[in-house]
Parts: structure tokens; sequence; C-alpha cells
């Protein structure tokens, strides 16, 4: 790895790594988002620097594009109540942050051992020409078609579920039905009810 | 159909009428319910006559119907071994039990439990042949417990009776304690042999007959003799043998249709079965064989004695069951094991003649079983009162009836073993005939001779029971009168039983007498003329003067020896002494434990350990907090853990 | 570049159901509310068409297709026939109670069926990432199926908690698996264990691997310190998705731990065994010691299930075949202990009424002494007395750990069995010694007592003859295995 490549990645890193904790520390949930859009560019580019040309371009289409501006336009209609949200967030900071460090510290010590590192080092650079988005197809396609076709279940399955959920008719809303506009008869129109006479006294 | 679905056939025919009638009775009805269950025995019985044949025309069979369950070491399973020592059994136990069924449909036929009556004794009967075709240790257990639970489930079939409950309750507790000493030692079988099979066992046995082990102290005993008299104590409770007999009698609670076949015929004979079965274990051990003898012989004396004194004409007949009891144990213990089995044979026949006898007499009587109200009724009864003088002649061992050649035999055996305790035990049972003999027909003569002593509402109702009730005592009185002039042959003296039974040389008498053996006419001819039918006459002689001629002077009798009256009367003791020293003893020890013990010690750990754990799931309830970052952080707590505990291995 | 068609004949019973379901789902849309059975009907028919489906193509050995992500052996068709058969008793007992709850609708069916397919595509998977994707249909049809009442609060945030701290638990189990394709280079699971196996592989990242894996897979067994969804899903829940939730998934989660503890790390047999004794331990503990304090039904029973499924780790950290057959013995007969169980609640319960708590089984004996005695049966076999199921699925599970040598584990294991006995027994005492507060006796529909009738009856009799069940169990983990 050539300095200036190195220099690229400690600051997409770092960056990513500042975002990530906005996310959880920011007061604000919009700012929140923002940090969470940042950390996937940076990711995107980090991708970039692995020739994954595809995947960093369809993490920033799909999650910076789609998912967080739904999730920004469901941040701000909603109006979340960030007092109680955050309620007890630094009386538990104390114990989370140590669980967390010591995790970090006993992550660092594996991650560190020498065999992870010879494993990239292996791999040969792809050869210039070959296109990304079409190998990665063609595997998706053949090799990979059963899980692939998993994937489009379980989006059915969210599909279904979404709807399931969602979608339904309350009983206190008033709603028109054209088709049954359309099919009635006179008799329905008009009810005539037999009563008895009542004398006004 | 072949041999093995006809050996099935022969458990599982009663099984499902016991079934049919115990879960659909209401729905069968009463004929339905005794249809189902006669037809269920009958066809039973005709499979064991095929299965008879196909044996003694030499197809023995021994294998696995259906493997339970297979640990490592062991495999649990149901088998049959099909030999001549099964079939005769099965014969008997079929043949009896359809005897009774036919019997029961005269005999209950008012008792609102009529259902659960056949199905229980229908499931008595499949109970009893898996015991006799198992061919392994386990199958056996179960069969024992599985006849024991029928025989408790009858005696108190008149449940709302305190004494049947009581009866009831006495049966079970005794047949604990022999059932603890069978369960010890098919357990220090399985330990010792590594098998639960039979013919595995028996195979090994010889090469462990010099083991020996430590029991309590360090001085060994002999493995067998040990095994031997635990399986034995076994027999002791269900074959009712001294001390453990005390349920038997008082099993007379329990309908008589089950007297005759339960507590007469078949299950009490389960003991006797199992130790002829188990003959090539007790003839490794002499002083297992010793305690058989002498155990045997006491009962055969001590509770023919018994009999003299009873005036319920069941009891007697419970009391003579008992003595007989004993003495196919002392043939046992004689090594005599055909013998045995030739008694068990013939005594099941006469016996549940008698004892049906008995219940005709008693259903006629209105259920009056007390001897003193009778007399007289051969007038009124005479089909009963014929059949009731074969059994008691075959009892008494008067030659031609069964109960001569049977009995005869075994005091031969008994003369010629040489093992300790013969001596007693040829005493024994030469005294015990004659007082065999004297009480058989000192109820004979009470219940059907001189003067009728019930009331006059009783009196005009007497008649001779109807034919569901007569048919099966004459059909039980042909093999009471004939069994023994057939059977002695082949059964004693042949080779009737090939392998099944195992006779060391040199053990017992039955060598001896198969030497001397010349044909059935001399053995009757040898028979007249040798003590033991001279000694019946002499019983039946003074039952005849006694009760017959001069009857004030039984009475007499009773005062001038009240002391022994009264130790008859309270049937030695054993009752009381068992109330005094277990039942109250275990009272007191219990409530000693329970003041000393339990409230102070175990009270207050026991509870104290349940506080402990309330309190503790209080607090580990309180975990569960219901927020969802709580748990997120448990989870997350735990990977650290694992994480952590691999760094501190590593 | 070719494509080969794959060798789709293993795959038969799963392409079914899928074809089945989506069938399903677009015919419900042209029934009317009042012809809703035939949803019902048609749902219960490709259960039974994909069960024909299975057993028809079975064969003794094992067979692999889409490039050997997707396998088919003795445990899988085992495993899958469980699965099927609990899946349609699940829904023929909560049919009436779905109806008079407004769950009488076609989701509830396609999402069971979903979840199924997810079960089955978990319990056939070779690959780890054909193992995760299956865990995620489960995971996200179960969601939606806790949260189907949708004007329950409690359904709700069962149904919240379940889906944050799953996706926690897939966070968890994803790192694991990418530290063992790191190690290793395969996420083919043979290729992974041949990998650990040559000791090619770095045992640090292993093992660091090994720990979130196993972190992932108790959360969806559901054990210490990974259990904590599972008392507020179960109460929570509507009783007919609890019911579905206590059963199939377990069959899943075991399928899960056979794959990738047993198949792809059994070379780290050690590493496993001795965080799973850790797990199981406190599992049984925690699991026994805290029913005792419900008093509600339904949570008394997670707590339950919590103990039981430390106990059938017992069987799985034993390492030895005769351990996996025992444990897969002890999950068949949980699901029938746990059906058995909640259909019973089921039945109890009525029109705007959920029989959940404790107290609502008083003097059941008088009021429908048959009910009284299957619920006996059922909480006899859960205790582990003998003549049950139970007691055989426990003592089967215990003699393989003391082959394994853990004689104190057994121990203990006894011991906490003997602590749960006492929540399990006081069940049977409210039934049979109290006095009921209502006297009505229960009203069922026929197939739903025949069902009842039968499971018990197979709790019964398979406590009287376990032989062709163990016999069945160790044969799919022998020929699976060792093939």
């Amino acid at each position: 790895m050539t300095d200036f490549s190195v220099l690229i990645f400690s600051a997409f890193a770092l960056v990513l790594l500042g975002a990530a904790v906005g996310v959880i520390t920011a007061r604000n949930p919009v700012h929140a988002a923002l940090f969470l859009v940042l950390a996937f560019f940076n990711g995107a580019g980090l991708w970039m620097m692995l020739e994954a040309e595809f995947l960093s371009i369809a993490l920033v289409l799909v999650y910076v594009g789609a998912v967080m501006v739904l999730f920004l336009f469901v941040v701000m209609m909603l109006n979340v109540d960030l007092a109680r949200l955050r309620e007890g967030f630094w009386k538990h900071l104390p114990l989370g942050l140590g669980v967390g460090l010591l995790m970090v510290v006993e992550m660092v010590l594996v991650v560190s051992s020498k065999q992870f590192a010879s494993l990239g080092a292996g791999m040969a650079p792809a050869a210039p020409g070959v296109s990304n988005t079409r190998e990665l197809g063609l595997l998706l396609y053949t090799d990979y078609v059963y899980p692939f076709e998993l994937a489009a279940v379980i989006l059915l399955v969210a599909i279904v579920a979404a709807i399931a959920l969602t979608l339904r008719r309350r009983k206190d809303s008033r709603y028109m039905d054209p088709a049954q506009q359309v099919r009635v008869k006179a008799a329905d129109r008009i009810r005539i009810v037999a009563m008895r006479a009542e004398k006004d006294r | 159909m072949s041999m093995f679905s006809l050996y099935l056939l022969v458990p599982l025919a009663p099984l499902a009428g016991a079934l049919l009638a115990g879960l659909f009775g209401k729905a069968l009805g009463r004929t339905g319910s005794h249809v189902v269950t006669i037809l269920g025995v009958a066809i039973s019985f005709v499979a064991s006559v095929v299965i008879a044949q196909d044996v003694f025309a030499g197809h023995l069979f021994n294998g696995t119907v259906y493997t339970w369950m297979t640990t490592e070491d062991i495999s649990l399973v149901v088998g049959f071994l099909i030999d001549p020592l099964t079939v005769t059994m099965m014969l008997i136990v079929t043949f009896v039990s359809l005897m009774v069924h036919i019997y029961t449909v005269g005999y209950m036929h008012e008792d609102p439990g009529y259902q659960r009556f056949f199905s229980y004794i229908s499931l008595f009967t499949f109970s009893m042949l898996m015991l006799v075709m198992s061919n392994n240790f386990l199958q056996l257990f179960f069969g024992w417990e599985a006849v024991g639970l029928v025989s408790y489930l009858l005696i108190g079939f008149w449940y709302t009776r305190p004494t049947a409950i009581y009866a009831n309750l006495k049966a079970f507790l005794v047949n604990r304690v022999g059932d603890l000493g069978f369960l010890l030692g098919i357990g220090l079988i399985l330990a010792h042999f590594g098998s639960l099979d039979y013919a595995t066992v028996f195979a090994r046995a010889p090469l462990l007959a010099q083991d020996s082990i430590a029991l309590l102290s360090d001085s060994p005993v002999s493995l067998l003799t040990v095994v031997c008299i635990l399986l034995f104590i076994g027999a002791m409770g269900k074959s009712a043998q001294m001390p453990l007999h005390v349920w038997l009698p008082d099993s007379m609670e329990g309908p008589t249709p089950i007297s005759a076949l339960i507590h007469a015929a078949t299950m009490v004979t389960a003991g006797i079965f199992m130790v002829s079965r188990m003959s090539p274990l007790f003839e490794l051990s002499e002083t297992a064989r010793t305690v058989v003898l002498v155990v045997g012989a006491s009962t055969a004396l001590f509770m023919a004695f018994l009999g003299i004194i009873q005036n319920h004409i069941k009891r007697v007949v419970a009391y003579s069951t008992l003595s007989q009891l004993g003495y196919m144990t002392v043939a046992l213990g004689a090594s005599a094991y055909p013998v045995a089995i030739f008694h068990l044979g013939t005594h099941a026949f006469f016996k549940a003649l008698l004892f049906l006898g008995a219940g005709s007499v008693i259903h006629a009587m209105h259920h009056e079983q007390d001897m003193r109200n009778m007399g007289g009724l051969r007038k009124y009864m005479p089909i009963t009162y014929v059949t009731a003088v074969i059994g008691s002649l075959a009892l008494a061992g008067i030659p031609p009836f069964a109960g001569f050649f049977s009995k005869d035999a075994i005091i031969e055996a008994v003369q010629g073993s040489t093992i300790q305790g013969a001596g007693y035990a040829t005493f024994a049972v030469l005294v015990g005939v004659f007082v065999t003999a004297f009480y058989s027909f000192r109820m004979l003569f009470m219940t059907f001779h001189g003067k009728p002593r019930m009331d006059h509402h009783t009196r005009e109702h007497l008649h001779e029971s109807p034919w569901v009730i007569t048919v099966p005592l004459i059909l039980l009185a042909i093999p009471s009168a004939v069994t023994g002039y057939l059977y002695i042959e082949p059964m004693v003296m042949g080779q009737y039983f090939g392998n099944a039974i195992t006779v060391l040389p040199g053990n017992g008498g039955l060598h001896a007498m198969r030497e001397e053996w010349h044909g059935v006419g001399e053995f009757i001819m040898h028979g007249m003329m040798a003590l033991p039918f001279w000694l019946a006459l002499a019983g039946i002689a003074t039952a005849a003067a006694l009760y017959l001629k001069w009857t004030h002077v039984p009475a007499a009798i009773q005062a001038r020896f009240g002391g022994l009256y009264t130790l008859l009367d309270h049937k030695y003791y054993f009752d009381r002494f068992n109330e005094v020293f277990f039942a109250h003893g275990a009272l007191k020890v219990g409530s000693a434990f329970w003041h000393k013990g339990d409230v102070s010690v175990i009270d207050g750990a026991v509870n104290g350990s349940a506080h402990l754990v309330e309190r503790f799931s209080g607090r580990l309830r309180r975990i569960q907090t219901g927020y969802i970052y709580h748990y997120a952080f448990i989870m997350i707590f735990g990977v650290f853990i694992l994480m952590s505990l691999w760094f501190v291995k590593a | 570049m070719t494509f080969a068609t794959p060798y789709l004949a293993p795959v038969y019973p799963e392409i079914f159901l899928l074809t089945a379901l989506s069938a399903i789902l677009m015919l419900d849309l042209f029934i009317s509310d009042s012809k809703r059975f035939l949803t019902y009907a048609y749902s219960q028919l490709a259960l039974l068409v994909t069960a024909a489906l299975l057993v028809m193509g079975a064969s003794g050995h094992a067979l692999s297709t889409f490039g050997g992500m997707f396998i088919d052996d003795p445990m899988a068709r085992t495993l899958k026939l469980v699965a099927i058969v609990a899946v349609s008793f699940v829904m023929a007992y909560s049919r009436t109670y779905n109806q008079s709850r407004g769950l009488f609708r076609g989701e509830f069916y396609v999402l069971l069926m979903f979840a199924l397919l997810g079960i089955m595509v978990m319990i056939s998977a070779n690959h780890f990432l054909v193992l995760y994707l299956g865990l995620e249909l489960l995971s996200l049809s179960m969601c939606a199926l806790i949260a189907l009442q949708r004007d329950s609060a409690r359904a709700s945030e069962a149904a919240m908690k379940y889906f944050v701290l799953a996706a926690l638990a897939s966070g968890l189990l994803l790192y694991g698996l990418s530290m063992l394709y790191g190690a290793t280079g395969s996420l083919f699971m043979p290729m992974v264990a041949n990998a650990i196996a040559s000791g090619a592989a770095d045992p640090a990242i292993l093992v660091f691997g090994l720990v979130f894996v196993v972190a992932g897979l108790s959360f969806k067994l559901g054990v210490v310190p990974f259990h904590m969804w599972v008392p507020d899903v179960y109460e929570g829940s509507p009783t007919a998705v609890t019911l579905f939730v206590s059963t199939a998934p377990k069959v899943a989660a075991f399928a899960f731990f056979m794959r990738l503890l047993v198949g792809a790390l059994g070379p780290m047999v050690s590493d496993w065994q001795s965080m799973l004794v850790i797990v199981a331990v406190l599992s049984m503990l925690l699991g026994n010691v805290t029913a005792i304090a419900q008093t509600n039904l339904k949570r008394m029973l997670a707590y339950s299930t919590i103990s039981h499924m430390g106990f059938l780790l017992l069987g799985i950290l034993s390492g030895s075949l005769a351990g996996y057959a025992s444990a897969m013995f002890y999950m068949v007969a949980y699901v029938m202990m746990s059906l058995g169980a909640f259909g019973l609640i089921l039945m109890l319960s009525r029109d705007g009424f959920e029989a959940d708590q404790l107290e609502d089984l008083k003097g059941l004996n008088k009021r429908s002494p048959w009910y009284a005695f299957m619920m006996l049966l059922v909480m006899i076999s859960m205790a582990g007395i003998p003549v049950s199921v139970g007691f055989f699925a426990k003592l089967s599970v215990l003699s393989a750990v003391l082959d394994a040598g853990m004689t104190w584990l057994v121990v203990f294991a006894v011991m906490m069995s003997l602590i749960g006995a006492f929540y399990y027994l006081r069940v049977i005492k409210l039934m049979y010694m109290d006095e009921p507060v209502e006297e009505s006796p229960l009203v069922a529909e026929t197939d739903h007592r025949v069902l009842i009738g039968l499971n018990a009856l197979a709790i019964l009799v398979l406590g009287i003859v376990p032989q062709p069940l163990i016999d069945l169990c160790m044969a799919s983990i022998g020929q699976s295995l060792r093939g």
C-alpha cells in the first residue's frame, strides 16, 4: 500500500468512526440521521478503495438515496421526544463504556494477530478491464442462485408483513365504495316501515 | 397360522377381552362383557392346547417378541420361552381361568361391578400368562407385579367394605417385602451376570458358582446363595410362605371366584413356578435349598393346624392352600422340581374345585360363610356335594385321586433328600397329612352332613346352583380325580420337562424315586401300605368321629385345651406381632422421627431451602425489567463474558 | 457463460411449499371472510403435500444440490417432518382461537408457512449464507406473526423487542461468521470444518468468531443470557403465535446448532463445549428457579422452555453421536409437550378471555376431567416423571453427559429438574385439588379434541415404548454425521 492510499484510508476510517459516534451521541435525531449518512459515504469510500465499485455505488444509491431519505422524513414527521428517549443515557454510560472498552481491547488483541493480516496479502489485484458488476451478476445468478432466491422470498415476507400490519380499514372512519354505489337498487334507497298509528292526545 | 402368532395369541386374547370389557363395559352390557372375556380366555386355552402338542412334539421356542429399549450394556425385551414347564403352566392357567370365567357368570350375576370384574380377571389371565411365558427376568418381574396389582384390585373389589380395604392394604404391604427381595435378587443377577435373559444367566451360573460377595461384614458369602435366597423371598411373598403368609387368609375378602383363580390355583403358585424355572441357580446352592425346605415344611405343618379351628368355610380352604403351598415348597427344597409342579397342577384343579364348591354353598346360603350355620346340605345340593367329596378326597391324598400321587411323591422325595433340615421336613409333611385329612373332612361333614343348622328362611330358599356354576365344578372334578394317575409317570418319572428343569445328580430323592419306579399300579399298591395313607385315613376317621358321631366332643376339647386353642385362634400371634412390632413400632419410630427429625431438622432445612429458592426466584424475576436496552445489554455482556473466559483460558 | 439447471429433486418440498403459499396468498384475496375456512384447509393441504413429497423423496443417504449449498440428509428429513407436523398442529389448535380474535386471516397462515420455509431452509443449509438467510426468513415471519394482533399493545411491544434483539443477535452471528470466513476462507461448512481440522486457520480468530456464533445461536434457542426476549414474547403474543414460537422454531434452532457447531465447527468441540456448559447451567438454573415465581401460565412455560433448552444443550455439548441423538430426542419430546400445553391453553381460552393465568386452571378436573388428565400427562412429562416421553428424554440426555465424564453436570441437572418439578406439580395441584372458579365444562371442536388426545397419547405411549423414536434419532444422526 502506498503512503497516499494509507492517508486516504485513515481519513475515511477516522471520519467513519467519528460519524458513528455522532449517530449515538447527537442530541437532535435529524443530526443523528445525517451523521449516519456521513458514515455510509465513508464506508462507500472504503469499498471504492478495495475496487468494489458496484457495492460502493449501490450503498450510496440505496442507503443514502432511498433509505436515509425516508428515515429523515419519518424522524422529522414523528416529532420524537428526545428528553425521554435519552433518559438514563448518562446513568448507564459508565457501565456500557466500561464493557464496550474491554470488548474493544479484546477484539484488538485478536485482530492484531499476524495470520489475519497475511490473508489478504495473497490475493492478486483484479486484472484491468474486468467489470465488477458483470462478475457479481454472473455469480449471483449462477452459483448463488439459491441464496438469491431466498433473499427474494425474504422481500416477499417483508411485503406481506408490512401490508398485513398496516393496511386496515378503521371501523370509525367513513369511506365511499363506488362499486356499491353503482350497484344500488331502488329498493335499497327507500325503506317502507310499517308503524302503528299514534294518536296525539 | 404360524406357531409364533399362536404364541402371541395366547396372552393377547385375554388382554383384548379385558380391554373391551373394561373400556366399553357399559356399551357391551353384561352379556356382551362376559361373552368377550370368556371367548378371549377360551381362545387362549385352545391355543395353549395346540402349543402344548407342538411342544411335546419337540418344538421349543426361545426368542424376542419386541425390543423395548436398548442401552449400551443391556437390552430390555419382551420375549417368550416356550418349553414343557411353560406350557404346563399355560394349560393350568387358561383352563382354571376359563372355568372361573364361566362360574362367575352365575356367581356374580347380581353384582353391580359385573363388567369390571370380568375385565379384571381377564387382565389377570393376561398378566399371569406373560409371567409364565417370559424368557427374561424383567418381563418376569413385570408380570409378577401385574398379577399382584390385579390381585389387590380384586381383594378390594367390594371397596365399600372396610375389611376388604384392610385386607387389600395388608396384601399390598406384605408383598412389598417379598418384592423388595425379588428386585434385589434380579439386581444382583444383572450386576454379576450382565444379562437378564434366562438362557444367558443359566449358562453363566456354573461359572459363578464359586464366586462370593461381601455383605455388611467382611466375611464373604456365596453369590448364588444370596441371589437364590433373595429370589426366594420374592417367592415367599407371592406364594405366602411363613412368615409372609399373613395376607392370604385375609384375601378371602375378595369374591370367591378370585379366591379360586388367584389365591389358590394360579397367582400364589407363581413363586413355585419361579423357583422351578430358576432350578439351574438353586441347584448350585445347597444353603438356599435348605432355607426353602425349612420354610416350606414350617408352612405346611403350622398352617395346616390353623385349618382345624376355622369356622368360615373359605378360611378353611385358604389355610389348606397355605399348607399345600408349603408342600410344594418342600418339594422345591428337596430338588424335586417336577414333583412341585406336578403338585401345583393337581392342587390347582382340586383347590379351585373346593373354592368354587365353597362359593356354590355360599351362593346358595345367601353369602353366609359360617359352617356352624350350615349342615345337611347334601340333600339340597347333590352336585356340589359330590364334587366337594372328590375335592376333599384329592386334598386328603386318598388314592386314586390326584392329590394322592402328588403328595406321596413329595413325601418320598423329602425322605430321599439328604440336605440339612430334611428330617424336620419329613416329620412336618407326615404330620401334615393327618391334619389335612382331618380339617378337609371336618369341613365336608360340617357343611354337608348332620342336622341343618341354618335359619328357616334360608332353608326354604336352598337349591342347587345354576348350571353355569355346576358345570365348572364338574369340569374341575374330572381332572381332580384323574390327573394324578395319568401324569405321574411322564411328569415326575419321565423326561416330560426335558431341559426346562435342571436337577444335578446327587441332589434330592428324585433320582432314587426314578430308580425304584415300577409303574403306576405298583406306586398305588406301595402307597396304600405306607404311613401317609394310613395317616390320612386316620384323619378322616377322627373327623368323622368328632363331627358326625360325638359332636359334643370338639367343644369339650376346646375348653380343655384353651391355651392351645387361643394360640391357634390368634394364628400364632403373627398378626398381633406384626401389628405391635411393625405397625406400632413403625408408628413410634415414625413419630419420633417426625418430631425430632422432620419438624426440627428437615422442615427447617426444606422450608429454609424452599424459602431460599423462592426468594432467589423473586430476585431473578426482577432481572426481567422489560426494558429493551437492559435486554440488549445483558446479551452483549454475555458475549463479553464468554469472550473473556476464553481469554482467561488461553 | 452457461448455467446448468441444478438438481432439483431434493428441493421439491421447499419449492412446492413456496409455490403453494404464494398461491394461497393470492387465493385468499378472493375469499370472503365467511369462507375463510378455505384458506385454512388449503394451508393444511399444502403442508400435507409438502410432507408427502418429503417422505417420498427420502433416501438413506445424503444428497446435496445448488453447488453444495443445500444438503438433504436423514437428519434434515426427520427434522423437517417434525417441523411440518408441528406447524400443522399449530394451525389446527389455533383455528377457533383465531376465529374469535380477528386473527383468522390469510396472512396468519401464509406467514406460518413462510416461517416453516425458513425453518426448512435452515435445516438443510450447508453454507453460512443460506443458513443466515433461512434464519432471517424465519425471524421476520415470526416477528410479523407476533405483531399480527395490531390492537394489542403487549403484542406490539413483544414484536418490537423481538425485532430489535433479533437484529442484534443477527449482527453478532454475522460478525462471528465473518470472522470464521476470514480465518478459513470459505462459507461452505464442510470446507470450514476441513480448514479447521487441517490446522491452517488461526485458532485465536476462530475462537473469537465462535464466541459470537454461540451468542447468535443461543439467542435463537433462547438460553441464558440470550433469553430475555423469551418470557416477554411468550406472554405478549397471542397464544396461537406463542404456540408456534415455542415449537417449530426450536427444531430450526436445534438444526442450527447441529449444522454450525457440530458440522462446521466440529473440530473445535472442546472450545464450544465449555461455552455451552456455562450457557446450559445458567439456563437450567434461571429457567427453573424463576418459573416458580410466575403467576402467568404462559410466562411460566416460557421459563420452563428456557430450562428445557438448557437441558437440550447438555445433549449437544456431550459431543458424541449418542449425545446429539439424545438432544434430538429431547427436542422432539419438547415439541410434543409444548404443543400439548399450549394447545390446552388455547382450548381454555374463549371469546375475550385469555386463559393465561395459573388461576384459570383451578379445579379443571371438576370441569373437564379428560382435559385435566391431558394436562396432567403434559406436566408429568415436562417434569420428567416416568411413564412419559419427557422422562426418557431427560434420561437419555443425562446418560450421554455421564458418558462424556461430566458427573457434576448430571448432578446439577437432576437437582434443577427437582426444583422444576415443583411448579409442574403445582399446576397439577391446582387442577385436581382446588375448587374451580367457574363450573362450565370446556367446549372444543371435534378436530381439536381428537388432536389433543393424540398429542397426549403420544406423550404417554412414547413414554412406555420410547425405542422407535430413540432409534429414529440415532439413525438420523448416525447416517447424517458419518456419511
